[in-house]
């Protein structure tokens, strides 16, 4: 009897896997189709047309120089793919990152920011536009994305040596986290105060996250870190699944929680300066992505991790069209448009949710 | 029995003590009152401060421009500053007492974003709707709609469905991050001077107050003050858990909303006449439960003075910072974090575990 209960138990779990699998692979194309379809939006070319474009460039095909053609491949090359590939990056990025930190947390409500990482980037990125204080050169247009890098683990380095005197409970470090999220940001609206008009709208603009002004330049750096911190989560995924089940029984499975704890709140902290220290702070994305994949696949974060990523990527993606569609009333930019689709997602999921446990 | 006596004259310690914090708040309170009324850039001591607002109160006025200074500007700046600390550091140790979450303030309903919109909205609009207000009396009438809003929402979705203080939280949040979401649109399409305007006003500061502005705060933060007084046996009991309220006679439901009206509108009062001040409503109350534990009928006293005191103080500072003064709200946070900071450090672990 018992041996035929168990392989039912199999067989349903193996088929939960399949269709888990399914629904990875279900995104990854869907995520291949809108990124290319997002890359003919507001060009003014139709699909077809910039599919040739790009295929053409990607192929290597000689264009007469200044021809129509050469004007078209770099209009598109230059200007529209670098800001989809960084919503793309950007979006997987934060999603992961959004993952991770729910799991250590411990806490649904956990995103990437709670540890005073954007408060930090801000900082560093308000004083470079309008004290121009930099640790680089302003000039040469890094130093704002310098100083918001270094600012960004300006928190984080704060919180770990915190964390020696009062212990890494998450309950602890949120609490650390939001205490200097309030500091650096009271800090910024001291330096913003004293700007002037045009400074302060540019210091408000880089708040709110973007990705029109990418270029190709900006992104070694993003797509490098995305890529490893993927890797390397994938691969500690089990141990994010034993941290969920509570300090204790962590430990007891042999988990070293605060070493591991410790390791996540680095590898975070540093794949989300490289992607917000571009774009700027783009909300809601780390800590909708992953509620929306644990909806469809359960919490099992083998599944959850790759989900994510590639969930993130797709709507911050479908986020930039929205935001390059809409430039006939003004700049709206993709920070916008994402809490615009966040908020009432966010909503949907606690409404709707019946109790605290279900997605953990 | 000796025990028992032991046990006795511990309690009666341990109440004098919460006793003597309180008392030592209200003296400060006083003390800093006086004092920020000789803080700026127009010198003058104590003493003359207190004469010339008895000069003003008997109608003999020697000096007409100290008592525009003293008694037209600073004198109502310290009351409202003493409203206000009071009003906010109240609020949030009711509503982390009830909602038992360290982290509530009385911005967790999403007051803040509320009255920001209204804000943003009349400063866009730059006129008023109604004949006989000015905009700046709009923008006053338009934060204090708006900020309600949210609460509303929360009402709605809390009254006919079963509602965890967990849930009422989430649903703040997320009303919270629509208003934001609209707000910073509206932001980012304004123009560049409008936009320094809100952002001016969101941050928060008491510069601007007058005597107009005094009565409807004061009117609404003692009779809201009151009324939690008037319920703290209740709100003592909410802490205790939604299951042990109920078998003890309270309906945690009916009464944690209840609460959260009341602190909602004493908070939206005070706000929309200075903007969101922040950071007080998390700190105050913490600090004052260091000295006097969580039980109600002492933390709300506690905690309204310690924010009044607080706000006091950070005015003065604010006031002097700079060739124009700061805000307030800048002020109170950067000295507030460190405090919080070392508060937990020294306390190792939070009160709450």
């Amino acid at each position: 009897m018992e041996s035929k209960e168990y392989e039912i138990e199999k067989q349903e779990y193996h088929a939960g896997v399949v269709s888990k699998i399914l629904f990875i692979i279900a995104c990854i194309v869907v995520l291949v189709v809108v990124t290319t379809l997002s890359c003919s939006v507001g060009t003014g070319y139709g699909f077809l047309e910039t599919f040739g474009i790009l295929w053409d460039h990607i192929t290597g095909v000689e264009l007469e120089f200044r021809s129509p053609e050469w004007w078209a491949d770099y209009y598109v090359w230059n200007n529209v793919v670098p800001g989809v590939v960084m919503a793309l990056v950007a979006g997987a990025g934060l999603a992961l990152a959004g993952t991770v930190m729910q799991s250590m947390m411990e806490n649904p409500l956990a995103d990437p920011y709670t540890t005073g990482i954007s408060s930090g980037a801000c900082l560093g990125a308000v004083s470079a536009i309008i004290m121009g204080f930099s640790f680089a050169t302003v000039a040469s247009g890094m130093g704002i994305v310098v100083n918001a890098f270094i600012g960004a683990l300006i928190p984080a380095v704060i919180v770990i040596m915190l964390v020696r005197y009062v212990g890494n409970s998450p309950s602890t470090m949120i609490l650390i986290g939001t205490a200097l999220s309030f500091f650096f940001n009271s800090m910024v609206t001291l330096i913003m105060i004293t700007a002037d008009a045009a400074d302060l709208q540019s210091a408000f603009l880089w708040q709110i996250g973007s990705v029109s002004k990418a270029a190709w330049s900006d992104l070694p750096l993003m797509v490098a870190m995305v890529i490893i911190s993927s890797i390397l989560v994938q691969a500690v995924s089990t141990k994010l699944n034993i941290m969920s089940l509570g300090e204790n029984s962590a430990k007891s499975l042999g988990l070293d929680v605060s070493q591991f704890r410790m390791l996540c709140l680095i590898l975070v902290s540093i794949l989300i300066a490289s992607i917000i220290s571009f774009t700027g702070v783009i909300g809601f994305i780390g800590l909708v992505a992953p509620h929306m994949v644990r909806y469809i696949v359960g919490g099992d974060n083998k599944f959850v991790v790759p989900g994510s990523i590639l969930v993130g990527a797709i709507v911050l993606v479908i986020a930039d069209v929205i935001s390059r569609s809409l430039y006939v009333f003004g700049n709206v930019p993709i920070g916008i448009v994402m809490s615009f689709i966040g908020a009432p997602v966010f909503l949907y999921l606690i409404v709707r949710r019946k109790s605290q446990k279900e997605v953990f | 029995m000796a025990e028992y006596s032991n046990s006795k004259e511990e309690y009666y310690r341990l109440a004098r003590r919460k006793r003597m914090f309180a008392v030592v708040c209200m003296v400060l309170t006083v003390v800093a009152f006086f004092a920020s009324l000789t803080v700026g850039f127009y010198k003058v001591s104590i003493g003359e401060a207190i004469g010339i607002i008895s000069d003003h109160l008997h109608g003999t006025i020697s000096d007409i421009q100290a008592d525009s200074i003293i008694f037209n500007s600073r004198l109502p700046i310290a009351i409202f500053a003493i409203i206000a600390g009071a009003a906010l550091s109240a609020g949030g140790a009711v509503m982390q007492t009830i909602l038992r979450n360290p982290l509530a303030d009385p911005y967790t309903m999403g007051i803040s974003s509320g009255a920001s919109l209204g804000a943003t909205i009349a400063i866009i609009m730059g006129t008023s709707l109604w004949a006989g207000f000015s905009n700046s009396e709009f923008i006053v009438v338009m934060a204090f709609l708006f900020s309600l809003i949210p609460v509303g929402v929360i009402l709605l979705f809390s009254i006919k469905r079963k509602t965890t203080s967990t849930k009422i939280i989430l649903i703040g949040i997320a009303v919270m991050y629509m208003f934001s979401a609209i707000v910073s649109l509206l932001m980012v399409t304004a123009s560049e001077d409008t936009l320094s305007e809100i952002y001016a006003w969101r941050v928060g500061t008491l510069a601007l107050v007058s005597w107009g502005d005094i009565l409807i705060p004061l009117v609404g933060t003692v009779g809201c003050l009151t009324l939690l007084m008037v319920s703290n046996r209740r709100i003592n009991v909410l802490m205790s858990g939604a299951n042990c309220a109920q078998s003890l006679g309270v309906d945690p439901k009916r009464t944690t909303l209840i609460q959260m009206v009341i602190i909602s509108v004493m908070t939206a009062v005070v706000v929309s006449f200075c903007g969101t001040i922040g950071f007080i409503g998390l700190v105050g109350p913490h600090v004052a439960r260091i000295f006097v534990g969580s039980e109600s009928k002492m933390l709300i006293p506690a905690s309204a003075a310690f924010g009044s005191v607080f706000l006091l103080v950070a005015n003065s500072i604010a006031s002097v910072s700079g060739p124009y003064g700061l805000p307030v709200g800048v002020v109170s946070a950067i000295i507030g974090c460190p405090l919080f900071i070392f508060i937990l450090i020294k306390m190792r672990r939070n009160a709450w575990k």
